[in-house]
């Protein structure tokens, strides 16, 4: 049990780094930004680069991809996203795919599609019956940091405000002096740096190729669906909710319930309970809706 | 050189019934479909289940046909009376889930390793059952793109509550689309297991989906010459890259994703110079007088 524990710490904080970027970007813009999950993947590639073959230390590399991956979400923004704000929100989520398909070959095109690793040999160690390793350790710290650092950021400071402000009513917020501008420019960056935290832990845990978005999408979607989508804690503890549930239905030996075999669900299925939650999530939301504005 | 043409010509056939699909849901009716490989796969997998168990062809084929436009109707369930965000997440996760599970799950069709189906020994009977299968989606798209009900379909489009208000309900008109085409997608994907001979889900992920999708929205996504054309230009870049590589000298695998990038890059451009697509929709006027 504490080890489906330990486990659903760990998967939630890889996906939840990400997953925030995503109902962030929602909030403020109002559209599902599929490009999002290829932020992760370049940050991820760029951590490699700087790590492997400019000899950076791993840490300081994560931090400069990190403000590279920023770097290259805001220029997107500019670039893109700026220019098409009329748009129907639907137009908006068709144009993030064509940008994540340019990122990707991208990728694809300059390191091959064979898997790298980055090649570490982390600590394993032990509570009780429970195993992993100090790496497990680190990327559950870092996922915590992240999160108390952003929720600092938009509710103790003044650019947090404004953000929250233009978020709740653009058009009002603008009235009253915020610069929208170069607020949404700040938002795209907090979301290409998490995406790549977050690609790069995901990418040090098992190991790097440009499928790795295929991997990551769903379960980031449904996180960020489960939060409500424009809801950036919301998709945090929906990150977990789907952890806890995915590790628990592989964790769990369901064989031993009914006979002396042991059986569990094989963890090629994780991504069923994602779409699955995303799903059943989607079919309560009227319900759900109705229910808090009656009250 | 006139195989390689014959071959082009049934592959192009194949990917305009797909693209018309997408425009009777999305150019007609604005329904975001980030899963149209899904009826595509069904169809596929539908012919690779029956070869893989010994089925005859028709079986699999009635299989496929049947049971896309059910996947529809179920998918579209969670969809309806909610924006068309949820209904974009629902129908990637759907497509998705339905590649995983062919990739995971060897028993239906060979999971990775795939399945070979029987292949059309003849490739000009390859190509007249892709244009026939063409001609009658063509009909059928123009034919409800023409009728009242098209124009239903496209106050759906613009405004689902004034859809409503002149007493059309919208979802039944969401689910008969979804349905139809549905149909059509899945009919293309038999066809193309029967033509390529091989099924296998690396054949069928989201990027297939977005191929799609440039096609449409490059070439205008309400008009059936449009989509038509956008496949063209798009399919003829796809089944000349092999060539492209040959003569470049280039790694295939480069060129493959320089190609996709390049999609990723028109849909883009699209969207910024010209949103309407190579051919926009024109106006329809009625003249009351004269009806």
């Amino acid at each position: 049990m504490l080890q489906i524990l330990i486990n659903t710490l760990i998967y939630s904080g890889e996906i939840g780094i990400i997953a925030v970027g995503v109902a962030l970007s929602y909030s403020v813009l109002r559209f599902a930004n599929f490009a999002h999950i290829q932020f992760a993947v370049v940050g991820a590639y760029l951590a490699f680069t700087l790590n492997q073959f400019l000899h950076c230390p791993l840490v300081l590399a994560v931090i400069l991809a990190a403000v590279l991956t920023g770097g290259i979400a805001v220029t997107v923004d500019a670039l893109v996203f700026s220019r098409l704000r009329d748009v129907t929100p639907e137009g908006k989520m068709i144009v993030s795919w064509g940008v994540a398909l340019l990122l990707r070959s991208t990728m694809g095109a300059i390191f091959g599609s064979s898997s790298r690793v980055f090649g570490l040999e982390p600590a394993s160690l032990q509570i009780g019956d429970a195993f992993f390793t100090s790496l497990d350790v680190v990327v559950v710290v870092v996922a915590i940091l992240a999160m108390i650092l952003l929720h600092f950021l938009l509710y103790s400071t003044r650019l947090g405000t404004a953000l929250r402000a233009l978020a709740s009513n653009a058009d009002l917020a603008a009235t009253r002096g915020i610069p929208a501008r170069r607020m949404v420019s700040l938002m795209w960056f907090i979301c290409g740096a998490y995406a790549a935290i977050g690609g790069s832990l995901f990418a040090l845990e098992s190991q790097l190729a440009p499928n790795m978005d295929l991997i990551i999408l769903l379960p980031v979607f449904a996180s960020v669906t489960l939060g409500g989508l424009s809801n950036v804690f919301g998709a945090a503890l929906g990150a977990l909710g789907l952890s806890l549930a995915q590790n628990l239905l592989i964790g769990v030996d369901f064989g031993s319930w009914f006979s002396a075999n042991s059986w569990s669900v094989p963890t090629q299925f994780r991504d069923f309970i994602a779409v699955g939650a995303m799903v059943i999530i989607l079919l309560l939301r009227p319900y759900l809706a109705r229910r808090r504005r009656a009250v | 050189m006139i195989d390689f043409a014959v071959f082009s010509i049934t592959i192009i056939a194949v990917w305009s019934v797909l693209a018309i699909s997408l425009h009777l849901q999305f150019g007609l009716t604005g329904l975001v479909n980030f899963g149209q490989v899904l009826p595509f796969a069904v169809g596929a997998y539908g012919t690779a289940f029956a070869a893989a168990h010994g089925l005859p062809a028709w079986a699999g084929a009635g299989i496929g046909v049947t049971l896309a436009p059910l996947l529809g109707l179920l998918v579209i369930l969670p969809a309806s009376r909610l924006a068309q965000d949820y209904w974009a997440l629902v129908t990637l996760g759907a497509g998705e889930i339905f590649r995983l599970t062919m990739l995971n799950v060897p028993v239906i069709a060979g999971g990775d390793e795939g399945t070979s189906v029987y292949r059309f020994q003849n490739a000009d009977l390859a190509m007249v059952l892709a244009l026939t299968l063409l001609l009658v989606t063509l009909l059928f798209a123009r034919r409800v793109g023409a009728s009242p009900l098209g124009r239903m379909l496209r106050v759906l489009r613009e405004d689902e509550v004034l859809a409503a208000t002149l007493g059309r309900n919208p979802f039944r008109l969401q689910r008969m689309v979804t349905a139809a085409s549905w149909v059509m997608a899945a009919a293309a994907g038999v066809l193309y297991a029967h033509v390529t001979g091989y099924i296998s889900p690396s054949s069928f992920t989201v990027l297939e989906t977005f191929v799609i999708w440039t096609a449409v929205v490059l070439g205008g996504p309400s008009t059936i010459t449009g989509v038509l054309l956008g496949t063209v230009i798009v399919q003829l870049t796809s089944v000349s890259t092999r060539f492209v590589a040959q003569w470049s000298g280039l790694p295939s695998d480069l060129v493959a994703n320089l190609r996709l990038g390049a999609y990723g890059l028109v849909l883009i451009l699209v969207f910024l110079y010209r949103p309407q697509g190579l051919i926009p929709e024109r106006k329809l006027r009625y003249d009351a007088d004269r009806l």
